[in-house]
């Protein structure tokens, strides 16, 4: 049998009761384990954290949030560029497109020492160290999507005589931009990783230098307190791409 | 009358690096302006490659074949020819009116100008009235052909070429739009090729039907229709003569297969 699908409302409260249930769990049980607050605080404690030490949080947001979106505006759009570059030149694609899938290979926090020791300790190189981490997803979604059009409608175009240009815009662009927007909602929150591991290795502002400063501080509450900021940040990124989706991909 | 569309002894199939992969061979053909003339028979006859040729989606492989008076290349580029394909190829981000015109905003400053109302115009006679702003994914799929219809007729082109375009919908939608479309060429004297694995709709539509058989490809007949239809092309699907006319293209496809 099917089950009958939920309701709006249930759909709202839901989510939010089972995070209340879980935050009061957290609250009780981790002082009755005996686990001390310097290792894992309790929500309340992060919570005063956020009261106290506002203006310390946001004034580490900025640059993150500068860092997370100027490596996505990045990094997507050269991917997005190779993609184009890529889909109408095969040898190109197929000269190139190893080297990057080697390059992809390097874990991430292998490379970010190498982007710092090149580009120095300024907001620069967590950029860059956030545009790589968004570049190889959204470049292969987009290969594939560019060469999503079916043979109906390439002859389609064809029979109308499309100039490659028109064939472009007409067909293969908009064909691609649903591949292209999956990897859009992947990167907005990936991007954040970027900005935050590039920041752990050298810096001395941001989230990732605050979770650094707090972890080997015993700051449990302000570690929390960043990392919670940091999920909202990516989550807010997510969210402005899926609105931004919706508005572009308005025919479904 | 004047010829639309005539080959000579030619052959058709794929060009391979190694060899080619003839599908039809020695193929002499002429059709009328203003014929309607479907193309009957089984998977792989080689009856939707015949339209590509026509259509210059693929060269041929040997002999000449004339489209309108000229080399299916040009008559391609003057924008001649509108094409059907068995799905509608509805560009899904356009919607209804967008899509019917999407022939008049591609192919380079080429193009006369549209008249105005034309797309309205064409809405109206396919039936799709009130549903031009819709996108096709909202559309039934008789709708979407009737689109695809639509489309295909926006330049008024001499010559239609429709690959098996009802071949995915329900019977009744299909007599329907049978109907309809002999309707649309009785009004427009547009010359068209229609293919098609029914052999009622062969019957039912065309002034002559051309069967074909397969392995290899070739043209098994040519049946000439005229004399148990009307002049402007009609005919019952219940007339004794149409019934026994299919018979005999049955037991010509069964023997040959």
């Amino acid at each position: 049998m099917m089950e009958r699908p939920l309701s709006r409302q249930a759909l709202i409260v839901l989510p939010i009761m089972g995070a209340t249930l879980i935050l009061a769990a957290w609250q009780f049980l981790v002082p009755l384990a005996g686990i001390p607050a310097y290792i894992v605080p309790t929500p309340t404690t992060i919570a005063g954290v956020f009261a106290n030490q506002w203006p310390l949080l946001i004034s580490n947001l900025w640059p993150t949030l500068f860092e997370s979106i100027a490596g996505f505006l990045i990094g997507n759009s050269v991917a997005v560029l190779l993609a184009i570059i890529f889909a109408y030149s095969r040898v190109m694609q197929a000269a190139y497109f190893p080297v990057i899938l080697f390059f992809n290979t390097i874990p991430i926090l292998a490379l970010a020492p190498i982007i710092i020791l090149i580009f120095g300790l300024g907001m620069l190189p967590k950029i860059i160290i956030a545009a790589v981490i968004c570049f190889f997803p959204t470049l292969v979604n987009m290969i594939r999507g560019l060469n999503s059009a079916t043979r109906n409608e390439q002859e389609l175009l064809r029979i109308l005589s499309a100039t490659p240009w028109e064939i472009f815009w007409q067909l293969r662009f908009p064909r691609s931009l649903p591949m292209l927007f999956s990897s859009l909602r992947i990167a907005s929150t990936t991007c954040v990783i970027g900005a935050i591991v590039g920041e752990w290795i050298g810096s001395d502002k941001g989230l990732g230098a605050l979770i650094i400063q707090a972890t080997f501080n015993y700051r449990a509450g302000q570690l929390y307190a960043a990392i919670v900021l940091s999920s909202s940040m990516a989550i807010l990124l997510f969210a402005i791409v899926a609105y931004i989706e919706k508005k572009v991909i308005d025919y479904t | 009358m004047s010829i639309a569309i005539e080959c000579k002894n030619l052959d058709i199939g794929f060009r391979n690096a190694e060899s080619d992969v003839t599908i039809i061979a020695g193929l002499d053909l002429a059709i009328e302006t203003g014929e309607f003339l479907t193309i009957l028979g089984p998977s792989g006859c080689g009856k939707s490659t015949l339209l590509r040729v026509i259509a210059d989606l693929l060269g041929p492989l040997k002999g000449t074949i004339s489209v309108l008076g000229s080399d299916p290349h040009l008559a391609r580029q003057s924008r001649q020819i509108g094409f059907v394909f068995q799905d509608a190829t509805l560009l899904p981000w356009r919607n209804v009116r967008d899509n019917i015109e999407l022939p008049t905003r591609v192919g380079g400053n080429a193009r006369k100008p549209l008249p105005e109302n034309r797309t309205d115009a064409l809405i109206s006679m396919l039936g799709l009235d009130g549903l031009g702003e819709r996108f096709p994914h909202q559309l039934s799929g008789g709708q979407r052909q009737r689109v695809a219809i639509a489309r295909a007729l926006i330049e008024e082109p001499q010559l239609l070429l429709m690959d098996e375009p009802f071949g995915a919908l329900d019977e009744i939608t299909r007599d329907r739009l049978n109907n309809e479309l002999l309707a649309i060429w009785r009004r427009t004297g547009t010359t068209i090729l229609f293919v098609t694995h029914s052999i009622m709709e062969a019957v039912y539509l065309g002034q002559r039907v051309m069967v074909m058989a397969t392995n290899p490809g070739r043209v098994l007949e040519i049946v000439d229709l005229g004399e148990i239809k009307t002049a402007d092309n009609a005919c019952s699907r219940e007339d004794p003569r149409i019934i026994s006319a299919m018979a005999e293209m049955r037991v010509a496809l069964e023997a040959a297969s």
